[in-house]
């Protein structure tokens, strides 16, 4: 191991140490804002110790680990995402009594999970990312124990994710029975002679664990159950950081090992990119509960993303399309976050527990203006209508789809934005109504979570409005 | 200077915003000071920009919005001499109307929404003029065609107001429709919408007379026609009157009505490599020219006689484009600017002191009455009539005299410039005279203010002198060849408005021949009806195509096509209960979904793989 | 190599077996607790896969790779397990049928 420099995966060492030092930090004394604010600048640290980390990259830091520019963006993006949720659930959690220490250990512990994801470079790591992300997810989403609605989410989510990950697993080693290597480079070559029946049940076997992951039809019973019932920033959690990584993850070995050479792969995944855009869309079309209803467009955003694998394995020059990837994952990432962030702000906001059903959004605009502007925004960019980052990403997904000259799925994508339109806009014109002439007892958020609800959104209009410098980014480092 | 041309368009949007979301709650006084003095700021901004030029293009970035593969969007503006004078004009002309709308529009319960849209406008066409690719051009374009809708219908409760702002509304989209055409051909062409990169690009790709740049040039033309009001779609700015009278002078007459001559000479050196459709330009001018003169003959009500005369003006800048008089013009869009800015102004003063009196036969002998409005019109009318020594004197020379030089048909597009010159000065001083001289029918029950008069006599002084001033734009377009033409055709051109403004004396001054006399008799009767509903051209589009629309209309009106499109929402109902249903909550079910999943993919793998 | 040779295609038939036992169990046990044990199963045909294609190559990978996932199971079942217990509190039952009150 000697020449390498540890600067490289500095943010792997900042998070792993951290967890350590919380750990001590709450066995030596329980005091949950101290280890909010730890948490906090941990995960901060993480995010901007990516700085540093550039001038030692490209490296591979053992085989299983690939540090590159590539690792560095998405660490930085799922530790701000980490960030962003454990500064709001501090204002989730602070009514509950007991102890919440071991929230924010979690959180760490599955932003951990999430950057060796983007570091992966071997299968090694690609598990063991998974399931340090999908264990502490478990207890994560059930951590509201007293309730029954978490627990029943938790252990469905545990039962099904891991039923996938063992149903990856099982097609990973068929797949090495048939090339003999389990690094993504070496795969690659591999494949690229290999010719063995045993390829194709990998193959599917691989799409269905990593399709449930990122909750595409028909691995996507579990979505909605699992929003509605974990507390409001996890599942901004879950699917910002969750999914993002995993394809992150996807990408990288999709382009790293040519996956897309794997016979009938590229078949499968626009079957199931297009069964995601039209049942995800239609599920979420009349659905009353708000929580689902972002589910199950979730199950359609990933569809969106997956035409961008299709265009890779089609295209001579896959830069649009990886650029197309990155930049729809940083929007949805961050507009997903915000719109269960400004959920849960706007339900404590309320007075009553949860925002559940449609019915409670009436009138909220008169209610609570500033917060459900916010709201307003997260949804348009959901939407993608222009002016926020939602649209630019889809843009550039469709630009990338063009590129690879996928008409049905662009259709598709046309079809279904179209349906998201009714369902999304749904939302916002619930909000204007008139309602209550009394309003509940308000309840302002703490500055932290407001300030953070603030930045998020601006954030999503700064990307609609100047979407240039990212662009510029991505093509640089992708 | 360069970085400070974004200030022109944001300073009237900054304030259009201030009035849209806080105009109720500004007494009018702010109202009214915001308006005009961002649009006044606006002014001294062009002004300052015009006094630094060098001579250059100034180019701007300001802000790309993005860039994906080829297509870039954003905003980014090109001015040059072309672009410096429609700057001047808008926010010039511009600013005066703004200053006269202060008082015109005095005491409207909607004072803080009319100078929201009057600025909104303003932002679009600035827009327009200082876009340097065709997107942000028709952006703007689609802009001022908005803003034009809104003032059109600004007093709505009138219904008939709603309806001329429609047609000018769905008029005009007939060209726009095809002026997207036209971008999407170039476009897929070119690859780039950036007007100078393009007019480069084609220079080398397309041989003079190229198909494809006919029918490009030809699309951009539909657009052109449709907002500057020329043949065939003309028949919208008669019933655009309907909106207060400073819109009329703004949009109706200075500015908006001219973008299609500015389009087609912002994008002349595409029209160059296309002669086609060149002569096409030429010849729709020609037409409209004539027939709006003489329907601009026979109007009663004085806001339409200037709006067919607008319409008939354009038809000269039209034909100067057509023959290449590319400067002269643009020359003739600056004058006109000023003295039919003038004219509806002193109109629109008209109609404000005779308690909205608009038709001519009810006025008469208010040369004594309203004597600042007179001096005012007075000049108008010499400087439309291109009575020597005035501003539009100038300018239309130019163009009559290019007319005659044109290579194909010249003496003939002369010939029927010169008619409409005679036929110009003729009913401009039948205004004048029906409206200023003789018996007194209605009495004025004001005086113009000072915030009406100091437009009037700014615009008296540039109607007069307007012609001295040059248009910088030698660097913009191609040199014409000056070649002399004969002296009896000076003469003549010189010569023919004085002829109009004889025979005007003569027929409405009653010293010898009676207008009355003439249009009693049977076929003055038929004519004068006829070009009094301007050719009836209204009426056979009516016949052309609403009616059929309307019939169509009806017949779908058992909801055929809804039917349809209820089909498909209660398909997605139908699929979205389908799949809720499917939604039980159980988990062995989903775990059982997962497996049936993962054996269908097997399956699919399976058949591809054969 | 001495003793006995089972192709690798036979032990990744029993795996597949295995697998396909483990799926069934999830599908048609009610308990969370034999749920839990047919995912257990499930994994170790997994493990078993990598173990035989790790010896059809010469390679130690396929051992590590094992180790490896007896450890995620542990994490797995450490959690499965409090969970386990926390729905018998709150449901007073073990009988996943009972957790449908998210639908829809």
């Amino acid at each position: 191991m000697s020449g390498v420099n540890w600067w490289a995966i500095a943010p792997l060492l900042v998070l792993s140490g951290g967890a350590v030092l919380l750990m001590l930090l709450v066995a030596a004394r329980r005091d949950t804002p101290l280890s909010w604010i730890t948490t906090a600048l941990i995960l901060a640290a993480a995010a901007l110790s990516c700085l540093p980390a550039r001038e030692a990259i490209p490296q591979a830091v053992t085989p299983l680990l690939m540090a590159d520019s590539y690792a560095l963006f998405f660490t930085a993006l799922f530790a701000i995402c980490g960030l962003v949720t454990v500064i709001v659930s501090h204002e989730y959690l602070g009514e509950r009594h007991g102890e919440n220490e071991e929230f924010f250990l979690l959180v760490l512990l599955s932003t951990l999970g999430a950057v060796t994801l983007a570091y992966a470079n071997h299968f090694v790591a690609l598990l063991l990312g998974m399931e340090l992300m999908g264990v502490s997810l478990y207890a994560l989403i059930g951590y509201p124990d007293k309730l029954e609605l978490p627990l029943e989410a938790a252990i469905k989510y545990l039962v099904l994710s891991a039923a996938a990950s063992i149903t990856f697993v099982f097609g990973f080693a068929l797949l090495y029975a048939a090339v003999g290597v389990l690094d993504y480079p070496g795969i690659g070559a591999a494949l690229a002679s290999a010719d063995n029946p045993v390829l194709l049940a990998s193959a599917a076997m691989i799409v269905a664990g990593l399709g449930y992951k990122l909750s595409v039809v028909p691995f996507h019973m579990w979505t909605p159950d699992v929003y509605e019932g974990a507390p409001a920033p996890i599942t901004g959690f879950l699917a910002a950081v969750s999914k993002g990584a995993i394809f992150a993850a996807l990408l990288r070995w999709w382009m790293a090992s040519g996956l897309y050479e794997l016979p009938g792969l590229l078949t499968l995944v626009a079957l199931v990119a297009g069964a995601s855009m039209l049942v995800g869309n239609l599920l979420a079309l009349l659905q009353d509960n708000i929580k689902r209803v972002l589910a199950y467009s979730s199950i359609a955003h990933m569809g969106y993303l997956l035409i961008v694998l299709v265009a890779c394995g089609l295209v001579a020059d896959p830069h649009l399309a990886k650029e197309a990837a990155a930049y729809y994952l940083v929007a949805y990432s961050l507009t997903s976050l915000a719109a269960f962030t400004l959920l849960g702000l706007l339900s404590r906001a309320s007075g009553s527990k949860e925002l559940a059903s449609l019915d409670d959004l009436t009138g909220l605009f008169w209610r609570q203006p500033g917060l459900s502007l916010l709201f307003t925004v997260a949804l348009l960019s959901l939407a993608g209508i222009p002016l926020t980052a939602g649209f630019v990403g889809k843009f550039y997904l469709f630009s990338a789809g063009v590129a690879g000259s996928l008409w049905g799925l662009l259709a598709l994508l046309v079809i279904g934005s179209a349906i998201g339109l009714y369902y999304y806009l749904r939302m916002v014109y619930r909000m204007t109504l008139a309602g209550d002439a009394q309003p509940a007892a308000v309840e302002r958020p703490g500055w932290p979570a407001r300030l953070t609800c603030y930045g998020l959104v601006l954030a999503m209009l700064y990307l609609g409005i100047v979407p240039g410098p990212l662009m510029e980014i991505l093509r640089t480092i992708l | 200077m360069k970085d400070l041309l974004w200030l022109i368009p944001a300073l009237p949007l900054a304030s259009a915003t201030l009035l849209i979301l806080g105009g109720r709650l500004m007494s009018p006084r702010i109202v009214a000071a915001l308006g005009v003095g961002s649009v006044g700021a606006a002014a001294i901004c062009v002004l300052l920009t015009v006094l630094q030029w060098q001579g250059a293009p100034l180019e701007s970035q300001l802000w790309t919005w993005m860039q994906v593969g080829e297509l870039s969007a954003g905003v980014s503006f090109y001015v040059d001499g072309l672009t410096l004078v429609m700057l001047s004009v808008i926010t010039g002309v511009g600013f005066l109307i703004h200053l006269y709308s202060a008082e015109f529009m005095a005491g409207d319960e909607s004072y803080a929404r009319y100078f929201a849209y009057l600025n909104l406008f303003v932002t679009a066409m600035l827009t327009l003029v200082m876009a340097d690719n065709l997107l942000l051009l028709f952006f703007g374009w689609e802009g001022v065609g908005a803003c034009s809708y809104l003032l059109i219908g600004f007093w709505h409760f009138d219904a008939a107001n709603g309806a001329a702002a429609r047609k000018a509304f769905i008029v005009t989209r007939a060209g726009d429709a095809a002026m997207a055409l036209g971008l999407f051909l170039l476009f897929a062409e070119f690859g780039t919408l950036d007007i100078q990169a393009m007019s480069a690009a084609a220079g080398e790709r397309w041989e003079v007379g190229n198909p494809t740049a006919v029918l490009a040039t030809a699309l951009l033309l539909g657009g052109a026609v449709g907002k500057s009001a020329q043949l065939p779609l003309h028949t919208w700015l008669p019933d655009a009157m309907a909106g207060p009278t400073p819109v009329s002078a703004l949009i109706h007459a200075a500015t908006m009505v001219t973008a299609g001559v500015y389009l087609v000479a912002r994008t002349h050196e595409l029209f160059l490599l296309a002669p086609p459709t060149l002569l096409a330009v030429a010849i729709i001018g020609l037409l409209t020219l004539l027939l709006a003169a003489f329907a601009a003959l026979c109007q009663h009500d004085i806001k339409r006689i200037l709006a067919w005369s607008t319409i008939s003006q354009i038809g000269y800048m039209f034909l100067g484009l057509g023959v290449g008089a590319w400067g002269a013009s643009v020359f003739h869009l600056m004058t006109h600017a000023f003295f039919k800015a003038l004219l509806f102004l002193a109109a629109g003063a008209i109609i404000h002191c005779l308690h909205h009196e608009h038709d001519i036969r009810n006025m008469g002998g208010l040369r004594t009455r309203l004597p600042l409005v007179f001096i005012s019109f007075l000049i108008g009318a010499a400087a439309l009539s291109a009575l020597p020594l005035t501003s539009g004197f100038y300018s239309k020379d130019l163009i009559v005299l290019a007319a005659f030089e044109a290579p194909v048909a010249g003496p003939w597009l002369w010939a029927g410039a010169v008619l409409g010159a005679f036929l110009t000065a003729l009913y401009s001083f039948r205004l004048v005279f029906v409206v200023f001289f003789g018996r007194t029918n209605t009495l004025p029950d004001r005086q113009p203010g000072p915030g009406m008069a100091t437009p009037l006599a700014v615009l008296c002084a540039f109607a007069l002198v307007g012609g001295w001033l040059g248009v910088p734009v030698s660097n913009v377009f191609p040199e014409a060849e000056t070649g002399h033409a004969a002296l009896w055709v000076e003469v003549i051109s010189i010569g023919v408005p004085l002829l109009g403004l004889g025979l005007a004396w003569l027929l409405f001054l009653g010293r010898g021949l009676d207008a009355g006399d003439l249009v009693a008799s049977p076929p003055g009767q038929a004519l004068y009806g006829f070009w009094h509903a301007g050719w009836r051209v209204d009426g056979l589009y009516d016949w052309l195509w609403v009616k059929p629309y309307m019939g169509l209309a009806a017949l779908l009106r058992s909801e055929p096509v809804d039917r349809l499109y209820g089909a498909v929402v209660g398909l997605c109902r139908l699929l979205h209960r389908a799949l809720s249903n499917s939604q039980t909550g159980r988990l062995r079910q989903y775990g059982t979904v997962m497996v049936v999943g993962v054996i269908v993919l097997l399956n699919i793998v399976w058949r591809a793989a054969g | 190599m001495d003793g006995l040779q089972v192709p690798m295609e036979h032990v990744l038939g029993l795996a597949s077996l295995l697998f396909a036992m483990g799926l069934t169990g999830l599908m048609v046990r009610r308990n969370i607790l034999f749920v839990l044990m047919s995912l257990e199963v499930m994994l170790n045909a997994g493990a078993l896969a990598f173990v035989s294609a790790g010896a059809h190559w010469g390679q130690p990978d396929g051992q590590v790779v094992f180790m490896l996932i007896l450890t995620v199971a542990a994490a797995e079942v450490s959690v499965g397990l409090g969970l386990v217990l926390q729905v018998q509190r709150r449901f007073q039952t073990l009988d996943v049928d009972n957790a449908t009150r998210l639908r829809g």
